[in-house]
């Protein structure tokens, strides 16, 4: 079977919703500048793309009527290009490069851009008309159960205690606002032009001044007697992530730069109410697709949803603080739904050539309770 | 002149709300203040004393502004940079430190960059016009006046004007207009005397009070209580309002009134109490200090009230009193309140004489007219009675008697050797003017009362809870007048009855009262009989009258124009909801706050207010109209303000806002007759709903609120009654349901709801202590 590379990877700043400098974009134009900057930096012949394949997890309003098809032209790609857009929640733009990764496979196709979006001030959570299903509702509510309680579930039945929830978000924030201080995400931020702030380059949500005290005063965000606070939530974010995927034998013959190879992939599915806890699953069914277990892992991007969550898969899967999101996580960069899994990917594969390490991982979790997990390994 | 941009300079409390108010008026305007000491140079740091102020409006309770966005309107600067843009504006308003030298210094100053033909202005409470002129040119004298407003600019509804001879006629004239149309203040004509009327009046009746509850061993709260709802003055009596004015303002006025010619009766209680100046320079200034005669204490996590006991100047709990003279006064009058030997009614009466006696004794020194100082005390002092009117209720022979009873020598001025100082004659409200020939109270041109109307005919349509009026043109007017104007059967049966009149005799029906409040809502005590007797075939009566009366006004076959002011609430909410427009006083506090007594809305105002949100165009879908409805109902949200009623939806946007309360019911009658030309009324519209799914959805953020502590468990099942009609209960989505079936849904509900423990429980507590259970 062909080995299948990420050959590129661009996101736009992360920037927190409403007050925040992208709040103003509207989500197509914003996904739009970012897969030209990808297309700049990635000498690809674009004629040879096959398909746009873009995640988000609320397709509809500004993100609705196939996206991705209309992106193609907004970024100004050849109209040979297809488009498709994905919806795995949280774990749509990962499925995207899955996608690409079982299509080159299959060659159905040599280059694929997988990108995706999310304008959580511009498309709210839930979208602008959720309409349940009584049935379901009725017999199985917890289908709908809402994010902030499934982590308060998860906080309680691996006895997360709120301190160690803020310990964890603080270090991801210094470690982001480290990274930001070394210019660690210079190279894979396109600057985004917007009609109200100029140029936007810089990502909006790290905060490089809270103190333990600051989040041991905040008031429980979804439970009166919880630990889940906004100081242990990924916050709603505006952003835009894209990849280039491609086999690799085209990228050899195209010069491009290999980040990593993806060497194998997996989704999972759990009970909605601990969705949190997804990542664990999807994991071991990608490490034992890899033959690999948990200590040939040298980099690990998992996703911070919340801390709880963070803290209680780690609690199943030990990972190294050493190896862990090392640029920082959601937690402090942001967490527009539709864009992680591909910015989660595209990091791990950078930290890998950046590192100089062997295998990486990226994981998350995703609502009404399923995990996702990308295995890469150095070219 | 037309003004149309305005400058304040001084951006105190009073300058800035001043501003404020220019805002809620829709007037761009200018708030300078002086350069800090400490600026450094850049531009924040040179107008921060401004820019302060208007993030101060932002945050004051209760607001200056009528909407944050007015703020928007308010430009800020500093008198050094900015000076050359007050050629713009055509009014610029003094409101800076009340000190003579520094006010005629920016004097000079305006008169070099303002334009010729703008008004200049001062707010002072204490230095008098011919002090502040002094030595300005004749120009600048010919464009001065003094225009007072009172603490807080927009709530109080005076403003004092003083003129010289000097000053043009013209610009009064445009002064006038303004703040009356404008602003909404009714101006009263002052002359150039210290403390103008009101506070002159005020200030002496606070202060005499004050001493003579410490000479006579009156608590604090005994002296609030005998001095305000027996004479109509609003319950904080004189130390509730020191609190609420501050307790240091009043040395310098005290002080300023020290210039009061030498045989003025001010001079006799003219000192300041020990205890006094103690709190503060202790910082116990009121309200906005650490307390002032009155404050809340927390103990043990509660709050407590307190009073500043007067022997011994420490706090102590407050005491509400059980006065039997008051009820003397409630049931038998004035004078047998007044007459009483109790040492609170004595009391009253030495601290209410003096007061009015002094009143009487500056006509015509401070106004030639006495109907000036009556409307001052009402408007700058919220008395419900002037001091003339006062005496007039009591008898002023009466008054006069027993003044010489206690002392033979008693001074009486001329005024009081004739009675009384009002009356009616042909329908026509007439007072007593210094010639002792009596003439109309003068009314503003456009202004129309409906008081004015009643003193020169009869109700068409007459019961104990409502009216309907000829006002004049084919428009009649509809008045509640039960207690709180509460809707009970016999104002739901005249409003049908009169909607039948008016289809036969009159053009266009306008809904108004001139009570402070418009309407409190339906009458709770009348369901509650009905829930005790366990008649719910009376409650579902109940509803479907209000529902087919309510209908009734929507459907006539002419106008229905409201003109509410105050508080419009639950029933009173919904009868505006069925109008054809409201014409509503900028101080509207409306809203469907039915969940607080554990109700959902049944005479339409689910309905209606689902209709307005349905026809926002610019979200689609079937969910986001009724999660906006859900989210104001459930929230009981109330406006703060006429302006804050349209974000609300409670307003539509072609509504009118009036800004003087007098003015409303003639603007709403000019809304309704504009109206019935080529009138036809509202199309019958389908509510097309999502049913039961989006009833999940509003369950779900109702959870989410409840699991974080946000509401009560009791509060989750109002909501999800409300959510059951607000999303049309089974219905399908593609099959919209007629206005009579989401009335029915409405009646259905209510029947249910009014049947569970936790809504009587709701509805016995606020019967019981007027305030919501939280349970």
């Amino acid at each position: 079977m062909k080995n299948v590379v990420i050959a590129g990877y661009s996101r736009s700043p992360f920037t927190p919703v409403y007050r925040g400098q992208l709040a103003r974009v509207r989500p197509d134009d914003l996904v739009a500048q970012v897969i030209k900057g990808l297309m700049n930096k990635a000498s690809v012949n674009q004629q040879d793309i096959e398909d746009l394949i873009l995640g988000c997890a609320f397709p509809e309003g500004e993100q609705g009527m196939n996206l991705a098809r209309l992106v193609v032209h907004l970024a100004g790609l050849p109209i040979s290009i297809a488009g498709m857009t994905v919806n795995r929640f949280c774990g749509s733009s990962m499925q995207a490069i899955h996608i690409a990764a079982g299509a080159i496979q299959m060659n159905a196709g040599e280059v694929f851009i997988c990108a995706g979006v999310e304008s959580m001030s511009r498309v709210p959570m839930g979208g602008y008309n959720m309409m349940p299903n009584p049935g379901l509702y009725k017999s199985y509510p917890e289908a709908y159960l809402n994010m902030g309680e499934t982590a308060e579930n998860l906080a309680e039945q691996y006895r997360v205690n709120r301190v160690d929830q803020e310990a964890f978000s603080l270090e991801s924030h210094r470690k982001a606002y480290k990274a930001q201080q070394n210019g660690f995400f210079d190279d894979e931020i396109v600057v985004i032009e917007t009609a109200k702030d100029g140029m936007v380059s810089k990502d909006g949500c790290i905060r490089s001044d809270s103190t333990a005290e600051d989040l041991a005063a905040l008031k429980p965000s979804f439970h009166a007697k919880g630990s889940v606070t906004a100081g242990t939530s990924s916050p709603l974010t505006d952003g835009a992530t894209a990849v280039l995927v491609c086999s690799e034998e085209y990228a050899d013959s195209h010069g491009l730069n290999k980040l990593a190879r993806i060497k194998s992939i997996a989704v999972s599915a759990c009970a909605p109410e601990i969705m949190g806890i997804g990542p664990v699953n999807a994991t071991q069914k990608a490490l034992q697709r890899a033959g690999l277990t948990l200590d040939d892992i040298d980099i690990v991007e998992l996703n911070e949803a919340f801390a709880a969550q963070a803290l209680a898969v780690l609690d199943d899967l030990p990972i190294s603080a050493l190896k862990l999101n090392l640029d920082g996580g959601a937690l402090a960069l942001g967490h527009p739904l539709g864009a992680t899994g591909a910015r989660i990917v595209g990091k791990a594969a950078s930290l890998l050539q950046r590192q100089n390490k062997q295998y990486a991982l990226a994981t998350q979790c995703i609502g009404g309770g399923q995990g996702i997990a990308t295995i890469l390994e150095a070219i | 002149m037309n003004i149309e941009k305005v400058a304040v300079i001084g951006a105190g409390v009073m300058g800035a709300s001043i501003a404020a108010h220019m805002s809620n008026a829709g007037i761009p305007v200018y708030l300078f203040d002086i350069v800090p000491a400490s600026g450094n140079g850049s531009v924040k740091s040179r107008n921060v004393i401004a820019e302060t102020a208007v993030e101060k409006l932002l945050k004051a309770n209760p607001a200056p502004l009528m909407h944050k966005k007015n703020a928007r309107l308010i430009t800020t600067g500093n008198i050094e940079d900015h000076l050359e843009l007050l050629s713009e504006v055509d009014w610029v308003i003094e409101a800076v430190i009340e000190d003579l030298g520094i006010k005629k210094m920016l004097y000079l100053k305006l008169e070099k960059v303002c334009r010729s033909d703008a008004v200049i202005s001062s707010n002072t409470s204490t230095l008098p016009l011919r002090q502040l002129v002094n030595g300005l040119s004749a120009d600048f004298q010919s464009r001065f006046m003094i225009t007072h407003f009172f603490n807080p600019p927009r709530y109080m509804r005076l403003l004092e004007l003083v003129s010289s001879t000097a000053t043009q006629k013209t610009l009064i004239d445009s002064v006038r207009e303004f703040v009356d149309i404008k602003l909404g203040k009714n101006c009263v004509e002052c002359k150039d005397t210290m403390g103008f009327i009101a506070n002159r009046i005020g200030i002496y009746w606070v202060q005499y009070g004050l001493l003579e509850a410490f000479k006579q061993g009156i608590s604090v709260e005994e002296a609030d209580a005998v001095l305000s709802a027996p004479f109509g003055i609003p319950k904080t009596g004189i130390f509730g309002l020191l609190d609420l004015v501050g307790l240091d303002l009043i040395p310098h006025i005290l002080e300023s009134m020290k210039q009061l010619p030498v045989d003025d009766a001010f001079h006799d209680i003219n000192e300041t109490l020990d205890l006094f100046a103690q709190m503060i320079s202790d910082g116990y200034t009121g309200r906005k200090g650490k307390g002032g005669f009155y404050r809340l204490n927390k103990k043990d996590g509660k709050r407590v009230k307190e009073s500043i006991d007067l022997n011994t100047g420490k706090y102590r709990q407050s005491e509400k009193p059980l006065l039997a003279c008051l009820k003397v006064a409630h049931k038998q009058g004035l004078q047998a309140y007044l007459s009483l030997d109790d040492k609170n009614a004595r009391y009253a009466w030495t601290v209410i004489s003096k007061t009015l006696l002094y009143a009487a004794n500056l006509v015509p020194e401070i106004s030639d007219e006495i109907t000036s100082i009556d409307e001052a005390m009402r408007l700058g002092y919220n008395w419900q009675l002037g001091p003339f009117e006062l005496l007039d209720k009591m008898g002023i022979d009466w008054f006069v008697n027993k003044l010489k009873q206690e002392n033979s020598a008693v001074k009486v001025p001329s005024i009081l050797n004739a009675s009384p100082f009002y009356k009616t004659e042909s329908g026509i409200l007439e007072y007593r003017s210094l010639s002792n020939r009596f003439q109309p109270v003068p009314r503003a041109e456009g202004v129309l009362l409906l008081s004015d109307i009643k003193l020169k005919s009869s109700a068409i349509l007459e019961n104990d809870s409502a009216s309907l009026w000829d006002i004049g043109d084919g428009v009649a007017c509809f008045e509640f007048h039960s207690k709180m104007n509460t809707f009970d059967m016999e104002s739901l049966s005249l409003l049908r009855q009169s909607i039948k009149k008016v289809e036969q005799d009159f053009v266009a029906l306008v809904i108004h009262n001139e009570a402070d409040n418009f309407s409190a809502g339906a009458n709770l005590a009348l369901l509650m009989t009905a829930i005790e007797h366990k008649d719910w075939g009376s409650v579902k009566g109940l509803i479907q009258q209000g529902q087919q009366t309510f209908l009734n006004v929507k459907y006539a076959p002419f106008p229905v124009v409201s003109a509410p002011t105050g508080l419009a609430l639950g029933g009173g909410c919904e009868v505006l909801l069925h109008c054809d427009a409201i014409q509503a006083h900028a101080e509207l506090y409306t809203g469907l706050v039915e969940v607080g007594v554990g109700l959902v809305p049944g005479w339409g105002g689910c309905k209606e207010y689902l209709r307005r949100t349905l026809q926002i165009k610019s979200i689609g879908g079937p969910i986001p109209p009724v999660v906006r409805a859900f989210q104001t109902i459930a929230m009981a949200q109330v406006s703060k303000s006429a302006m804050e009623a349209k974000d609300l939806l409670y307003l539509s946007a072609s509504d009118g806002i009036t800004m003087n309360k007098t003015r409303l019911l003639a603007d709403a009658k000019n809304k309704a007759l504009t109206l019935s030309q080529d009138y036809s009324a509202p199309e019958i519209v389908d509510f097309k709903l999502p049913g039961k799914t989006a009833k999940i959805l509003l369950g779900m953020s109702t959870h989410a609120f409840r699991v974080v502590g946000k509401i009560t468990a009791y509060d989750v099942q109002v909501a999800d009654k409300l959510a059951t009609v607000l999303t049309g209960g089974d219905c399908e989505l593609l099959e919209p349901l007629t206005e009579q079936q989401v009335l029915d849904l409405e009646c259905e509900v209510f029947t249910e709801i009014v049947q569970q423990g936790g809504t009587v429980d709701r509805l016995e507590h606020m019967l019981k202590t007027g305030k919501p259970l939280r349970n």
